[in-house]
């Protein structure tokens, strides 16, 4: 899981839950994301690398 | 022996391969993609599957042996699920909404997710959408009550995100996840949504009724311009079609014209010459009546003429004759007359005259006789009316001293004075008191003798009372002596008169 590449379909931010959709198991889904610096933005459609994942729908990212 | 042999073993063979085909399609179980198989009995080998401590193992994707009688195989459904959310629910800004919405979600396709979801719904999906209905209400009434209306409508990112929120973390508990929540439909009791929608919905009717009455406008100033030319281009081609048809009448009342108009010129140069013709004759008959009737008549008139001065000219000369006779005769009559007239004048005359010699002698005898007697008599009027004056003069003289005396003596005694007075007027008073009777022609009195003498009694008896009242007045009026002088003046004068002609017998 880590180390995969997603795209942000919700906009992450402090204090807000945001949303990637990342491939895995040969299809795509979501996941809840939280950025690793908990103050950025991330805005919707930005490439995001999985850099940690709470089992089972949640991934802290970071921009690429 | 051997073929023997080799069949039994062919066929042991065959049923041992039908045998083993059987035992494996009892024991094979395959997960069909949309499913996961729960299989718990025998303890499988460790690190085959994450979840180990519960003792069951998840197969998806594949097929598995499963030892029949030991272990048992369960479905878990991945499929998409949905649930009916139907909640009264009031917004960020307190505005009451009846929301209607579904949510989509299925199961996890982690092991993770399929284990919770196992150990929680593995008996009861049927009964999943009732669990996540009633789960789901409470965050779906959460989420309406931290949006507006305006952003419930327009911002699907913050209603997603809002459900990720609130509802993501409590999900994952279930081993669920939502795919999407969708709202239907929203109920508005107290309007609000309507009215949000009003301005705009006047403005847009305000400027669709503009553009309408703007293309109306256009439309109909185009239609009225279309028309006015068409009125012109009427008006033109009228114009042109009364001036054609004018001229054709023009040139049909010409050539309608001609056909009279050539006949009348003809005509007329019959009648000029029919004229010619007719003076022509009228001179001819002219000269014949000449020729024939007048000459002659001229002829006979002159003969005539002649004839009738002649007759005219003896007749005159024949009267002339006899008003010369008629003349001597009527001269000789009247020198004839004349002088006896004169003659006879003549006559008169010396006759008149001697008469009037006669007439104005005696006249002038008698004139002279009159003269003489009316000169005796002026002269003897003269001296009588001399006398007259004198004696008038001297009685009045006298009356006046007498009534002199008698105021003065009225003044000292009335009585006296009116009783003479009256004694002197007495013949008068009775000559008064007679006077009626003889205006009487005839008087009748029915008593004889002794009724005439009553009658002359009672008229003096009246003059006695007509006395007594003279007394009266008198006396009433004795004091004014002025006036009783003045009136019994009026009195005296009748004995005066009555005196004067004894005056005059005295002369």
């Amino acid at each position: 899981m880590m180390g995969k590449i997603g795209r942000v379909t919700g906009t992450i931010g402090p204090g807000k839950l945001g949303e990637v959709m990342v491939p895995i198991r040969g299809g795509t889904e979501h996941f809840h994301a939280y950025a690793s610096d908990g103050d950025d933005t991330i805005q919707t459609g930005t490439r995001v690398v999985v850099i940690e994942y709470f089992p089972p729908r949640t991934v802290v990212v970071t921009p690429m | 022996m051997d073929n023997q042999t080799t069949y039994v073993i062919i066929g042991a063979a065959v049923v041992g391969v039908l045998f083993l085909v059987v035992l494996f399609k009892a024991m094979w179980r395959v997960a069909e993609p949309n499913e996961a198989l729960i299989i718990s009995g025998l303890r499988h080998k460790a690190g085959t599957t994450t979840e180990q401590s519960l003792g069951f193992r998840i197969v998806t994707g594949k097929g598995t042996l499963v030892v029949p009688g030991v272990q048992t195989v369960r479905r878990l459904s991945l499929d998409l699920r949905q649930a009916e959310l139907g909640i009264e629910c009031v917004t960020h800004q307190g505005i009451p909404l009846g929301v209607r919405g579904v949510v989509i979600y299925k199961v996890g396709d982690d092991f993770s997710s399929i284990a919770n979801s196992a150990r929680r719904f593995l008996d009861q999906q049927a009964q999943m959408d009732h669990r996540v209905h009633n789960v789901f209400a409470g965050h779906l009434r959460a989420i309406v009550g931290s949006m507006t209306v305006e952003e419930m409508i327009r911002d699907r990112e913050k209603l997603t995100e809002l459900t990720r929120a609130s509802s993501g973390v409590e999900m994952e508990k279930l081993g669920l996840i939502v795919d999407s929540l969708q709202i239907q439909e929203i109920e508005d009791p107290s309007g609000y949504i309507r009215n949000l929608a009003a301005p705009h919905t006047a403005s847009v009717q305000r400027e669709a009724r503009i553009a309408q009455a703007g293309a109306d406008r256009e439309a109909t100033e185009a239609e009225q311009v279309a028309e006015a030319q068409k009125a012109l281009a009427r008006r033109d081609t009228s114009i042109k079609q009364a001036g054609y048809q004018a001229e054709v009448d023009q040139a049909t009342a010409l050539a309608q014209q001609a056909g009279p108009l050539s006949e009348a010129q003809a005509h007329q140069e019959v009648v000029v010459q029919q004229t010619k013709v007719a003076e022509l004759e009228a001179q001819r008959e002219e000269q014949r009546l000449q020729a024939t009737v007048r000459k002659p008549a001229d002829a006979q008139a002159y003969h005539q003429v002649t004839l009738a001065k002649a007759e005219r000219d003896a007749r005159v000369a024949a009267a002339e004759a006899r008003r010369q006779e008629v003349e001597l005769d009527a001269a000789a009559n009247a020198h004839k007359v004349k002088l006896t007239a004169e003659a006879h004048a003549e006559e008169v005359k010396v006759a008149a005259a001697a008469d009037a010699q006669h007439v104005k002698v005696r006249a002038e005898a008698e004139a002279e006789a009159t003269r003489a007697v009316g000169q005796a008599e002026a002269d003897a009027r003269q001296a009588k009316g001399a006398a007259d004056a004198t004696a008038v003069r001297a009685a009045g003289m006298a009356e006046a001293d007498s009534i002199k005396a008698r105021a003065d003596a009225l003044a000292q005694n009335q009585d006296a004075v009116i009783g003479q007075e009256l004694a002197k007027q007495w013949p008068a008073i009775v000559e008064a008191a007679a006077k009626p009777f003889g205006a009487v022609d005839q008087l009748i009195v029915l008593n004889g003798a002794q009724g005439l003498s009553e009658v002359l009694a009672q008229a003096l008896s009246q003059g006695a009372t007509g006395l007594k009242m003279a007394r009266g007045l008198l006396s009433n009026s004795g004091l004014s002596g002025d006036e009783a002088a003045v009136e019994s003046n009026g009195h005296v004068e009748v004995p005066a008169a009555t005196t004067a002609p004894e005056a005059d017998t005295a002369e």
